[in-house]
């Protein structure tokens, strides 16, 4: 691993003399050994080519080992001597055979040509040592067992140029050199000879990572592949260790053919892509270098394609699919591999083209495509369930439109909506897999933003309304969200909604994580849904459900309720505010954190996490309630700087008006910091100017609690102007930043968005002028380099990885990853400050207080 | 044997265990992790680990090095996995252990432990393919949100307690024995590699800066090079060849001398370990703790700097070249770690050829404990091992364990107006940062390769396309 030792075969050694130039005299510095070679000096450093000489006497001892620099100006003289200058002194190896000097000479003019790319290119991660019987030209030895190591030492040496290996590439081709390579190995495994196989497994790899598409594509063909993954099974690295890949790879039935494709062609294309995976993931997993892989990979991918564009041009093939679901008779069995074989095109349709990808799911549409859905959905095997859940999500990660404009038909026509069967599914499933994918399916398909637009903000930091018109909703959506919380909402709802009848709180292991995804759902259509969700939230009296679940014993599950509070408390929406006070939620969260307190753990992290928002976002209402109501309870907890925080708070807001203005100033400080704060993340600010659909809503609803309903607008015409108005007008970055990340996938951002980044930028400006640099945050965004792990990296693998499907990503920011997003480049290019820069912070001036600003003691290590 | 142990043994053959399985072992580890706080406390003795990121084998042979559970404490810096192929094993069994040893094994979470990330490389896929559906993927997900940020360890000695695995070499052990070691250096046989006692200096003998770059090759990785050098080429061979006597070299990566402020026998001050780094916005380590860390790892603010913040040789704060975090400079560590009574930080998150690396005058140490990192950088990896005071100078006279341990004593302290007592650092105090416990790293190399099997993923069994 470190310095890897030197060749030592006694053939490769070429006898010489060392020779120093010294006050111009030739200084005999020994007689020894010559070899030429690629080694490794540093860790992590590509191979240097060297020439090292060791002593004849002293086998131990080096007599020179000197690096073959690009201008060192190696000579070759006569026939056995080779002068060049070693850091300013002049050296000489004098050969005793003219032999040897040509091997060696052979070597260094070879490193010295190719110097540029050798040095520049990938090293190739194989083992090191450049033996140095060179032959003259591309002219392979004979493929037999006894030619194998002089065969090994050349592919070596010509692999460590580029010229090299081109040229060899070309030769193993014209030679269908692998062909006659593959006898050697059955040959070699009857001698059991352990060297020979090795040397073939040697062989093999770097034949391999010559990066040569036609090759590979060769060594994966019919007559091929066995022959090649079988010398591969040999690994020299591993010498105890024989590896199964024939076995594996010749085992019938990996294949299932669900409908009989006729294109010979096609079947080999689909037997040599299986192969390409196997190599890739397993054969040389462990060896694989980046140019190596994506050669892989984009063979891998262009098979695919076509495999799959073929297909579904062959109308035949797709209408025979189709059929096996419309036949009764046809056996489960079947049934079950042909959801598997749709599920298999759907992962490989994410890495179309657009238009193609479009064109495939019409065509399965039209065929019946959302009955193969539903009858998978409902399936008693989880296999075919799953398959179902990801043939849907990867429909909806496309285009949630189609889905949507299909349920919208199927209201029409008085049949039961795919959403139904999904909320069924969501309440009864016990996969988590399903149920989380179903539970992202639930958002986006109920996301009101309209196609094209920008997507609902991931709801990730407080103030960020959006600053463009108010969207105006296409009638379908409309009805189709009516519809929804008019039969729907409940029924997803309720399992949350039983709560208040529960007369025990005592849950199943295997079904309680309902509630997180319950959670999720409805926070994420608070945030979106506005008047429809908090009319919900209202009459199903949801924050008292969420309360009850604050007494069970299951910390996660009283997560789950702060979680939510918190939520409504980061809206800063008046209506929830309100709602928070009269349900006295906050009295049960104190009583928690009460109870927990003495101990540090996730639980009162959480809760302090909720106050810490309202005192540091100042909601005034609350805290005035929480004081009010709450007295001794925070008076209790005074020990903890937000309490002490809250009570003084409220102590300055109470009587003294002129104090107002102050903390009207404080706001919009507040406000600034927002983005920074600690874990911003919670919801979006419904802006609270009037929003006609809403206005129009609460006319002609009903008048059911009605003082209820309306306060919102109240609040919003005469109160919006301390709290909301200047947080609708800080917009632009931060929100274009937060959702590129949410969203870490590529795209554009749209033209709304653009339109309101142009309006909002002078707000911007102003405010950022005003506040700290930690709102600045955004701005390592902009960063252009890239590292290892760094996220924007995450953009380019996820195109590339076909396999995970992007789409089921967890459950916290999961309905970001359903959709269409922006990417980090459309941000970049909006951005004027393109290079790093540095952002100086003071510590102590992250909270409000006018510490000073200046570094601390930056640059003072002296004392 | 117990369920539990059952499925240890068969993790540690680096065989998973059933997904049923899973789901119960996540359950249990929920409740226990919810019962932690954001920033754990551990008290010394412990060995702390960094990066392991899936390389099962290597995490077998940092178990021989350091001791195995339960008979060693262990605090793992997080990014279990991803990039190796047996990152649900090794994840898996260290759960394994947290839930049958709580006390013994803390675990926090890296910045690899979370969805996004590990969709991406390697972790996800390798469930796929290891169970045919993407459950345990989500499982496992779900504990990495209950994970701990951070842990601070108390009680740490001024003293190296005898290498409790394998024989020191006798010639180093004796002719540094009159000095107390501040830093010891062991070869994986637990041969002492290098030593470097403890300086006392004036107050005006270090205003030189670290030289930038200068650490690197630094004494630490002398060392090891020449502990792992066996060719022969220029080198002896053998334990503790390389680095010169004790004395002549300052703590390896600090380019500068050890740092006790002039009184030797102080009590250490706590060692903070997280991931990544520290945040603009955690000025105090009670800061953390108001978090709500039950999310996926977000993409800026105070949870993700944690996790994805490196330090740096520039002044102040700097952007991350990883579009996420922060770099941060020596000034900001100090004034950390002053304010916050810490002698260290200790985190992970970079590869560092030589295992470990110590930077801004010891102030901050990088362990690295995945070696020949994604089976082909060639680096070495490290363990950390603070161990126990048992002479009573140790025992730590502050509550670094406890919430509000910072704002003590501070009037008004809360968090708008009052930090200033606090904020205001003077440089006589940063003249004498706080003397650092004593460290024994262990640094070690993969795991020989005869000794498993050719790492691989596993392939998909069946296919129509």
């Amino acid at each position: 691993m470190m310095a890897q030792p030197v060749p030592h075969q006694a053939a490769e050694k070429k006898r010489v003399k060392v020779y120093e130039l010294r006050n111009n005299d030739w200084f005999d510095r020994g007689t020894g050994f010559c070899i030429a070679a690629f080694v490794q000096i540093e860790e992590g450093q590509p191979k240097e080519p060297r020439v090292i000489v060791e002593s004849e006497d002293q086998p131990d001892r080096l007599l020179l080992e000197t690096k073959i620099v690009k201008d060192d100006g190696f000579q070759k003289q006569q026939d056995t001597l080779i002068v060049w200058t070693d850091n300013g002194v002049d050296m000489a190896l004098s050969f005793q055979e003219a032999e040897g000097c040509a091997l060696i000479w052979k070597f260094i003019d070879g490193v010295q040509q190719t110097f540029q790319s050798v040095i520049g290119g990938p090293d190739d991660g194989l083992s090191d040592d450049i033996a140095i019987d060179m032959s003259p030209a591309i002219q392979l030895p004979s493929a037999d067992l006894a030619a194998l190591s002089e065969l090994e030492s050349n592919i070596r040496i010509m692999g460590s140029t580029a010229n090299g290996r081109n040229a060899l590439a070309k030769a193993i081709m014209a030679d269908n050199y692998i062909s006659r390579l593959i006898p050697l190995v059955e040959m070699a495994e009857d001698l059991e000879s352990l060297d020979d196989l090795h040397r073939l497994c040697n062989i093999m790899k770097n034949i391999l990572m010559l990066n040569d598409t036609s090759i590979i594509e060769h060594a994966v063909s019919d007559d091929c592949v066995l022959g090649v993954v079988g010398a591969l099974e040999y690994d020299p690295d591993f010498p105890s260790h024989k590896a199964n890949h024939r076995q594996w790879l010749n085992s019938q039935g990996r294949y299932k053919e669900v409908v009989r494709i006729e294109e010979e062609h096609i079947r080999r294309k689909i037997h040599q892509t299986y192969r390409l995976q196997y190599l890739k993931d397993v054969v040389l997993a462990r060896i694989l270098d980046d140019p190596t892989f994506s050669v892989l990979n984009s063979l891998i991918f262009f098979n695919q394609v076509e495999i799959v564009q073929h297909l579904q041009e062959n109308d035949g093939f797709v209408n025979d699919l189709f059929s096996i679901f419309a036949d009764p008779a046809e056996e489960q069995l079947r049934k079950k591999e042909a959801v598997l074989f749709i599920q298999q095109c759907c992962a490989i349709a994410k890495n179309l083209q657009p238009p193609q990808r479009q064109d495939l799911y019409n065509n399965f549409l039209s065929h019946g495509l959302l009955q193969v859905i539903n009858f998978g959905l409902r399936n008693f095997d989880v296999t075919v369930r799953v398959g179902a859940t990801d043939i849907l999500v990867s429909m909806i990660d496309h285009d949630p439109g189609m889905i949507r404009h299909t349920i919208y038909r199927q209201i029409q026509e008085k049949q039961p909506p795919l959403t139904d069967t999904l909320i069924d599914l969501l309440l009864v499933e016990v996969d988590l897999g399903i149920k989380s994918q179903i539970s992202d399916a639930l958002k986006v398909l109920l996301d009101p933003t309209p196609p094209g637009g920008p997507p609902e903000a991931r709801g990730e930091f407080v103030g960020q309304p959006r600053g463009r018109p108010q969207p105006t909703m296409d009638p379908q959506q409309e009805l189709f969200l009516t519809n929804f919380y008019e039969h729907s909402a409940a029924r997803l709802f309720k399992p949350l909604l039983d709560l208040e009848k529960r007369p025990d709180l005592n849950f199943n292991v295997l079904n309680d994580g309902i509630f997180g995804y319950l959670n999720d759902i409805l926070c994420f259509y608070i945030r979106s849904h506005q008047h429809r969700s908090k009319f919900f939230v209202l009459t199903h009296n949801i924050a008292q459900r969420f309360n009850r679940l604050l007494s069970c014993k299951e910390k996660h599950l009283q997560l789950v309720a702060i979680r939510f509070f918190r939520q409504l408390v980061v809206l800063q929406d008046e209506f929830y505010i309100k709602h928070i006070a009269e349900k006295q939620i906050l009295g049960p969260v104190l009583d928690v954190l009460l109870r927990t307190m003495p101990r540090d753990n996730l639980l009162s992290s959480a809760c302090l996490d909720l106050f810490t928002l309202i005192s540091k976002d100042n909601h005034k209402d609350l805290i005035k309630h929480l004081v009010e109501n709450y007295r001794e309870k925070v008076m209790a907890l005074s020990y903890i700087d937000i309490f002490r925080e809250i009570l003084h708070r409220y102590d300055q807001s109470l009587g003294f008006n002129a104090s107002v203005e102050p903390y009207f100033l404080e706001d919009e400080e507040e406000v600034g910091r927002r983005p920074a704060h600690p874990s911003g993340r919670g919801g979006m600010m419904e802006h609270l100017s009037i929003d006609p659909a809403q206005e129009e809503y609460w006319n002609t609803s009903d008048d059911e609690d009605e003082n209820h309903a309306r306060a919102p607008d109240h609040n919003s015409s005469t109160n919006g102007s301390t709290t909301s108005k200047p947080l609708v007008e800080y917009n632009s970055d931060e929100e274009a930043d937060d959702n590129a990340d949410a969203a870490m996938a590529p795209g554009s951002s749209s033209l709304q968005d653009e339109h309101s980044k142009e309006n909002q930028a002078p707000t911007t400006s102003n405010i950022s002028a005003t506040t700290p640099p930690p709102e600045r945050l955004s701005e390592k965004r902009r960063r252009e380099e890239d590292e290892d792990d760094a996220l924007e990296k995450l953009v380019h693998h996820k195109r590339r990885n076909s396999s995970s499907s992007v789409s089921s990503v967890g459950s916290t920011n999961s309905a970001a990853s359903l959709r269409k997003k922006k990417g980090f480049s459309g941000n970049r290019d909006s951005s004027p400050t393109g290079g790093p820069k540095k952002i100086a912070i003071s510590i102590s001036s992250i909270k409000a207080a006018p510490v000073k600003s200046p570094q601390p003691v930056a640059g003072e290590d002296t004392t | 044997m117990s369920d539990l142990d059952k499925a240890i043994a068969q993790l540690r053959a680096c065989r998973p265990i059933p997904e049923a399985q899973v789901r119960e072992l996540c359950h249990k580890a929920r409740e226990l992790l919810i019962e932690e706080g954001n920033v754990v406390t551990v008290t010394a003795p412990v060995t702390i680990c960094g990066d392991i990121h899936g390389q099962f084998h290597d995490l077998m042979e940092l178990f021989r090095v350091g001791g195995d559970v339960p008979d060693t404490n262990y605090l793992f810096m997080g990014d279990f996995v991803d990039r190796g192929f047996y990152s649900l094993e090794s994840f898996l069994l260290l759960l394994c252990l947290k839930v049958r040893y709580p006390d013994r094994m803390t675990l926090i979470r890296g910045n690899h432990e979370s969805r996004q990330i590990t969709t991406v490389y390697g972790f996800y896929d390798e469930c796929l393919r290891k169970y045919g559906s993407a459950n345990v993927w989500r499982y496992c997900c779900d504990v990495f949100d209950y994970l701990a940020l951070g842990a601070i360890v108390l009680g740490a000695s001024n003293n190296l307690s005898p290498s409790s695995v394998g024989e020191p070499s006798s010639s180093e052990s004796q002719s540094a024995s009159e000095e107390e070691i501040e830093i010891e250096v062991c070869n994986a046989d637990g041969a002492i590699m290098s030593q470097f006692p403890r300086q006392v200096r004036s107050s005006n003998s270090i205003n030189t800066r670290p030289p930038r770059g200068g650490s690197s090759p630094n004494g630490a990785s002398e060392a090891a090079m020449a502990a792992a050098n066996t060719n022969g080429i220029g080198s002896e061979s053998g334990s503790g060849g390389g680095v010169g006597a004790p004395g002549n070299t300052g703590p390896p990566g600090s380019g500068a001398s050890g740092s006790s402020g002039g009184s030797v026998g102080n009590p250490a001050g706590a060692v903070l370990c997280v991931h990544g780094g520290l945040s603009p916005l955690i000025d105090m380590v009670d800061k953390i703790r108001l978090l709500d860390r039950k999310q996926e790892v977000p993409h800026e603010g105070a949870m993700c700097d944690l996790l994805w913040s490196d330090p740096d040789e520039i002044d102040g704060w700097g952007l991350s070249p990883r579009g996420a975090g922060f770099l941060f400079g020596a000034d900001i560590v100090k004034v950390f770690n002053h304010r916050n009574d810490l002698s260290l930080i200790a985190r992970a998150h970079q590869l560092v050829m030589e295992g470990f690396k110590e930077m801004f005058d010891a102030s901050i140490v990088t362990v690295w404990s995945a070696p020949n990192y994604c089976y082909r950088c060639g680096n070495v990896a490290a363990l950390l091992e603070l161990s126990e005071d048992d002479g009573g100078l140790g025992i730590f006279s502050r509550s670094n364990g406890d919430v509000n341990r910072s704002d003590g004593g501070m009037p008004g302290g809360n968090l708008i107006g009052g930090g200033q007592g606090r904020g205001v650092v003077m440089e006589s105090d940063l003249a004498e940062p706080k003397s650092g416990p004593a460290r024994r790293y262990r640094v070690f190399q993969a795991a020989p390769q005869d000794s498993r099997g050719m790492p691989a993923k596993k392939p998909v069994a069946d296919y129509f396309l």
